[in-house]
């Protein structure tokens, strides 16, 4: 999802770390998954259980609703409070991004033609108010998701009869591809056309249970009870909430929380969350510190309060294949040859990671393009190259717009890209939209944008849940997030037969060969990928209690106390 | 944002219509003459006035500064080096700080996060914000004194339209109004007829500066034509034939000279306050333009690691809005005959 900058962080929907964490400084042995419950494998990882801390985060979530909740705020908080029929293993790098069965007794069952899945509902599940879960409540979680028309409906409506669904727009209507059987348990879903992508989907927050009786309306004052180690309690709207263990938790090899409470406040100032969290008066602050404080924290307590992560993100600028004069791979491959990567993640105070590949190192799919066509992103770049091909194709002087949004990152990426192809011999100057309404504008066709700041965090840990931002299916005149009308045919073809193939260790190579391919080709000039951060009070076991998820960033059910 | 009340008008007595003993000229200087020679012994406005023109000499010297510091008001240099007191320092730290001044040619106030040097963007952030403070002072001197004539002079339903409407504007606070104006433009730019004006262009914060402003200078003109009308001089204008034109520029506008003049630097400098305050808010002036409330706001996530970066120019805006106020209350006593007698005791 492309993410505006707002502060710093409260950007991502949800915003994944790095698999191979040894590349980031991270340790293999630290952090494993917590305390399981039930059955005969429960472990206890170290780090004692109980106790309450105070976190902060920079602005409240969109919704404390699952069916609507789309940031990685809500995300992050969402996890804990609402288990999906499939989820993740609560552990770090690619163990982390494994699925596992939630709700469900086991992995789906998928039919041959790769469109029926089948699953069955654990036995003896119960929400945290004590109400039983039933198989007919995940027809009831999809139908709110698409009748409140949340900015996830649109996984959903692969669904046979989801389209229908939404047309008809009748609340307590059946959604004729999902069938299921309260007495048994069983649950069918059908989908029009074969998805690999489709398990993934299923673990979304989107798909997190609800009881059956859970309004049609954003219930985020009043959040519905779900199958989860913790529970809403005490929810001040724009201002905080709790999130109380619940006692009885018991879904097998599922991770039950450590803490007793974690209190969420909302503290807009991120200098004041960085100072509380120094002072001990804040136990956890979501966003890095602000920009100011930073040097200090990395210097006074990285590796014993404050770690960074790579996150599975990529920051790019699109480049319009429709408009000149970036229909022309000279000019793209000038702008690729042009920028500086290294200079690019000074504008981020050093919490970007820079790239050649479009796919994130995290990613299944990944293989580092070395040597980068467009040279080495740690040096410096091959400034002269880029005027000779200017020069070459005559572009001199062209006028080149840079889009921008108006928040600090993205108008000082913009700014720094309008000087460097002024630099190269273009006549560029950036243009800089309001955040709000900043992907709209430069995905409407009508803009006719040709260059600008985008990034996109995966939603969930699938190469293709980035290959589409380059995908020439998915080019659209409004609401379109190929934002560079990229339409490869070769690439096309290789995105279209990876995305029908639910087994991504099968395709990976197909999505290897397609990142390489926009590499090369110049579709696009990538530069890096986000760095987020934890910092900690001296009360948290930062040794023993941290997992950075790859899809939900710090892992609360893993924190614990000294 | 209110710059003045009605207060600050100065009395028209010392014009044209000698309609009072204490305004009446001093024999053998006009009233100009004794408003300049009482200016002249206002020391404060004329040190204030002198640093004025100096801010202006700088801004104007601003591409002589960028030549010598080898560099332009949008160049990054993100990845460069520098030799500060024969050390080698680079402009961006790698976890983002930028280098603080250096007294030398080369950065120095010190560059930005983009590793743009804060002198050169400062000096020609100067040149942006006094043209739109100057022109924006213009737009709304003009639009004022239009709208404050017709209504004064017409009265009826022409005054009940066009105060109506003011009062509207009054009521409306002006920095939102700024804020939504400039968001809602800046990307489509402005289309009036056959003139058009760009997203980007300085004109555009400059047009709704000076429309914004305009209900701070439209009333107390409006008033002061109420009570000129009045007058034997304009009674006697009307008796010789004169139409309402004629009267308006020939009888009225003269005697509002004065107001103009003392409302002028005022303006100018509420001007560049709004214009600063527009830009902080990204609702001003677009990038790559510089301008102080730009740099400000880049300067803001900085703060205590690159405080030069929101001292520089804030003491800039400081220094420009306080000259411009000084002077103007010099000009103001300067025209304000009772000026005149408190200077005589």
């Amino acid at each position: 999802m492309p993410r505006s900058l707002r502060g710093v962080v409260c950007l991502s929907f949800a915003c994944a770390a790095m698999f191979g964490l040894t590349a980031c400084g991270g340790d293999d042995d630290e952090g494993s998954a917590g305390t399981t419950a039930g059955g005969a494998g429960a472990t206890d990882a170290a780090g004692r259980t109980g106790g309450t801390i105070k976190t902060a985060y920079t602005s409240f979530p969109d919704y404390l609703d699952p069916a609507l909740s789309y940031t990685q705020e809500g995300w992050q908080t969402m996890w804990t409070v609402y288990t999906p029929l499939l989820t993740y293993k609560h552990d770090e790098g690619a163990e982390g991004a494994t699925l596992v069965p939630g709700l469900a007794e086991a992995m789906p069952e998928i039919s041959d033609d790769g469109k029926t899945y089948t699953l069955k509902l654990r036995q003896g599940l119960k929400y945290s108010d004590g109400t039983a879960v039933k198989a007919s409540d995940f027809e009831h979680t999809i139908k709110r998701v698409l009748n409140l028309e949340s900015g996830g409906s649109s996984f959903y409506l692969a669904i046979a009869g989801a389209e229908k669904y939404v047309e008809d727009g009748k609340a307590r209507a059946d959604i004729s591809g999902i069938e299921t059987d309260d007495r048994t348990g069983a649950i069918t879903i059908n989908l029009t056309e074969p998805d690999g992508r489709f398990p993934y989907i299923l673990t979304m927050n989107f798909a997190g249970l609800v009881p059956g009786d859970t309004p049609f309306q954003n219930m985020t004052k009043d959040p519905p009870p779900g199958v989860g180690p913790y529970r809403f309690e005490n929810v001040r709207v724009n201002r905080g909430y709790d999130l109380v263990k619940v006692a009885d938790f018991d879904v097998p090899d599922q991770a039950v929380g450590k803490l007793d409470k974690i209190e969420v406040d909302i503290v807009k100032n991120r200098r004041r969350q960085t100072q509380d969290t120094i002072q001990n008066k804040l136990d956890y602050m979501s966003d890095p510190p602000a920009a100011d404080q930073l040097r200090e924290v990395r210097a006074r307590y990285a590796g014993k309060r404050y770690k960074e992560f790579v996150t599975n993100s990529t920051y790019y600028y699109f480049l319009n294949h429709r408009i000149a004069p970036f229909d022309d791979e000279k000019a793209r491959q000038a702008v690729n040859y042009a920028i500086d990567k290294r200079a690019i993640a000074r504008l981020f105070g050093g919490l970007l990671e820079p790239g050649c590949n479009f796919l994130p190192p995290g990613m299944k799919g990944y293989e580092k393009i070395d040597p980068c066509p467009w040279g080495d992103p740690t040096a410096a770049p091959n400034v002269e190259r880029a005027r000779e091909l200017v020069r070459e194709a005559g572009l001199e002087g062209d006028s080149v717009t840079v889009f921008g949004n108006d928040e600090p990152e993205s108008r000082s990426l913009a700014e720094y890209l309008s000087d460097v192809l002024n630099d190269i011999g273009f006549k560029a100057k950036p243009r800089i939209v309001e955040a709000s309404v900043y992907f709209t504008t430069i995905g409407n066709q009508k803009t006719r944008a040709q260059l600008g700041v985008t990034n996109w965090f995966q939603d969930f840990p699938h190469p293709g849940n980035f290959m589409f931002l380059v995908d020439g299916d998915s080019i659209q005149s409004t609401n379109n997030q190929n934002f560079g009308n990229v339409d490869d045919p070769q690439v096309n073809r290789l995105l279209d037969a990876a995305n029908r193939n639910a087994d991504i260790d099968e395709v990976a190579d197909e999505y290897a060969q397609a990142d390489r391919l926009i590499v090369e080709g110049a579709h696009v000039a990538p530069y890096g990928h986000r760095k987020l951060t934890v910092f900690y009070s001296e009360r948290i076991d930062f040794e023993n209690c941290t997992v950075w998820h790859p899809v939900y960033n710090l892992d609360f059910t893993n924190l614990c106390l000294k | 944002m209110p710059i003045a009340d009605s207060s600050v008008q100065p009395d028209p007595s010392p014009v044209l219509d000698g309609g009072r003993a204490e305004a009446a000229p001093a024999p053998g200087l006009s009233p100009w003459a004794l408003a300049l020679r009482r200016l002249g012994r206002n020391k404060a406005a004329l040190a204030f006035g002198a640093l004025f023109v100096v801010l202006v000499a700088l801004a104007l010297a601003a591409p002589l500064w960028a030549q010598l510091a080898d560099t332009t008001p949008a160049r990054n240099h993100l990845s460069d080096t520098i030799v500060v007191n024969g050390k080698s320092e680079q402009v961006v730290t790698f976890d983002g700080v930028p280098i603080g001044p250096t007294w030398q040619r080369k950065f120095f106030l010190g560059a930005d996060s983009n590793g743009r040097d804060v002198a050169v963007r400062l000096l020609y952030g100067a040149r942006n914000s006094l043209f739109i403070g100057i022109t924006a002072a213009i737009i709304t001197a003009f639009l004022a004194v239009l709208l404050g004539t017709l209504a004064g002079y017409f009265r009826g339903w022409t005054d009940a339209v066009i105060s109506r409407s003011l009062d509207v504007m009054w009521a409306f606070p002006v920095l939102l109004l700024g804020v939504a104006l400039g968001v809602s433009l800046a990307l489509g730019g402005l289309r009036i007829g056959p003139l058009r004006i760009q997203g980007g262009s300085l004109w555009i914060p400059t047009i709704i500066i000076g429309v914004v402003s305009v209900v701070y200078l439209a009333r107390p003109i409006r008033g002061q034509v109420l009570s000129l009308r009045e007058k034997e001089f304009v009674e006697a204008a009307r008796a010789q034939g004169a139409g309402p034109l004629r009267i308006m520029f020939s009888e009225l506008l003269p005697n509002l000279a004065s107001t103009i003049l003392v409302f002028f630097p005022l303006l100018v400098a509420n001007a560049i306050l709004l214009e600063a305050a527009l830009s902080f808010l990204g609702a001003g002036v677009q990038p790559p333009e510089p301008s102080w409330g730009t740099m400000l706001s880049d300067g803001v996530v900085l703060l205590s690691t690159a405080p030069h970066l929101t001292i520089v120019p804030g003491l800039m805006l400081v220094l420009t809005v306080l000259a411009l106020n000084v002077f103007g209350d010099g000009v103001r006593d300067a025209l304000d005959p009772r000026a005149k007698v408190r200077f005589e005791h």
